[in-house]
């Protein structure tokens, strides 16, 4: 229908589905930084809408990076810095070999233990760390995203698995 | 030496148990494994997509509200709305009409009961009755807008000077004082004026200025340019593109009256003022002065 559209994020269609792509994980990272969810709903809105005001400028390609670079001057410019802490759910894997309430117990405290620890980790160490283990980004997205190598990226994950181990050995 | 991040390696699946146990403990092993696993589980904050989506739309609407502070202001918008539900009220119960209207420094887009698509300039209203669609599609404009038609579908746009047929297609119509503008992009429309009616093929426009009739070609545009925050004018008397400034950017600009009628040809952006108001006076030799909301164009004396 709209062909001469398809290359210019000022069409609704094709913004609509530059939302549908990325929004949940612009949302993620932010929460990851922050810790606060309806900061981080507030932060993608303004940044989408900052990204519509600006669809002209966007060149095909660096959409994303785009994006991400809006979402990190908001959060920077706009709100300060405080004590950050993340909470998460869990799956439920049933583990037929183990349901003694003991086991369960302990794995939860266990989890505790862990969100309390990430949320302790630096902000870039906690960010790549849960881009990975959560998004499931492999490192070389990360890296594209953060605008750092790969390298840069093992030396975070790397950073945070010693913190998280030092930490919960602690407790 | 070259730093080696064997943790992040073995996260990853580069490097196995085995290799890991040159560099910690099988105890240490146990930890990471548990920490990596139970990280692994926690599930990312609960977000829905789409109702984000329809707040970004409401936040868009509501963004030039948002930008002007002052109380005074807080104050008049609360006037101004009460007034428009007043009239909105009226229309409701006395016309059962359908209104669109846009202020401004706004621009907005709906879809028709047939799922055509319309946007919406700045300072324009377009008026239909929904209830009376299916018989009697006839839809009234003031100011500029842009349709695009679904296939198939044939509807007229009145407006005081002329009014336009429509043979699903994707056409500009605008209409100021003594300026009646239609610009086809794509199938064809036909356009009424003063009891005579003309076929305008896409990449054609027809113009009416002060009761004169110009037929023009588009420069292999697809859309008016005012969609991309642009607006763009040929042989336009000075009088009209500083009209539509003030209309894209709610501003009120003071010129020399002896340059009303100068022809202008050229494109100012709706996103810049100093940008825009550049644009207009470079060409004419003027130099502009800003003052609260009013602009002040004059002779450039070098």
């Amino acid at each position: 229908m709209n062909l001469e559209q398809n290359k210019n994020y000022c069409n609704e269609k094709k913004f609509s589905e530059f939302f549908l792509n990325q929004s949940k994980n612009l949302n993620n990272y932010i929460y990851y930084k922050c810790g606060n969810l309806e900061l981080a709903k507030d932060i993608v809105q303004d940044a989408f809408l900052k990204f519509w005001n600006n669809c002209e400028k966007v060149i095909p390609g660096k959409a994303k990076s785009y994006l991400y670079t809006i979402a990190n001057n908001i959060f920077l410019n706009e709100f300060a810095k405080s004590t950050v802490v993340l909470k998460f759910k869990s799956h439920k894997t049933p583990d037929i070999t183990n349901q003694n309430p003991e086991y369960l117990m302990e794995e939860k405290q266990f989890g505790d233990k862990l969100q309390n620890a990430i949320s302790k980790l630096t902000e870039a160490q906690r960010i790549a760390f849960l881009m990975n283990r959560i998004d499931g980004k492999k490192y070389a997205e990360i890296a594209e995203i953060l605008d750092i190598s790969v390298k840069g990226v093992e030396k975070r994950i790397h950073g945070a698995l010693v913190s998280l181990r030092k930490t919960i050995g602690n407790i | 030496m070259k730093q080696n991040y064997f943790l992040a390696k073995w996260l990853n699946g580069e490097l196995s148990e085995e290799q890991l146990l040159q560099h910690i403990s099988q105890e240490e092993i146990d930890v990471y494994k548990k920490i990596a696993n139970t990280a692994n589980q926690f599930e990312a904050p609960d977000y829905n997509v789409e109702s984000e989506y329809d707040a970004v739309l409401a936040k868009k609407s509501a963004t030039k509200i948002k930008r002007l502070n002052s109380n005074f202001v807080k104050y008049t918008f609360r006037i101004a709305a009460m007034v428009a539900i007043i009239i909105v009220s009226y229309y409701y119960f006395s016309n059962t009409k359908t209104i669109y209207a846009t202020k401004f420094a706004e621009k907005t887009s709906f879809e028709l009961p047939d799922q055509s698509k319309v946007f919406l300039n700045a300072s324009s209203e377009i008026s239909f009755s929904e209830k009376k669609w299916k018989k009697n599609r006839n839809l009234d404009l003031m100011g500029e807008a842009y349709f695009s038609v679904k296939k198939g579908s044939k509807f007229t746009v009145n407006t005081a000077i002329g009014s336009v047929a429509v043979l699903g297609t994707k056409f500009n119509v605008v209409v100021r004082d003594q300026f009646f503008e239609v610009q086809c992009f794509e199938g064809l429309v036909s356009a009424t004026f003063l009891g005579k009616t003309a076929k305008i093929p896409a990449g054609n426009s027809l113009r009416v200025l002060n009761s004169k009739i110009e037929f023009l070609e588009n420069k292999a545009e697809t859309n008016p340019s005012w969609l991309k925050n642009n607006s763009t004018f040929e042989s336009m008397p000075f009088s009209y593109v500083i009209k539509e400034l003030e209309r894209q950017f709610n501003v009120k600009v003071v010129y020399n009256s002896a340059i009303a009628s100068t022809l202008f040809t050229g494109t100012f952006t709706h996103t810049d003022l100093d940008l825009a108001l550049k644009a207009v006076s470079i060409p004419l030799n003027l130099n502009y002065t800003i003052k609260k909301d009013t602009v002040i164009l004059q002779k450039n004396e070098n």
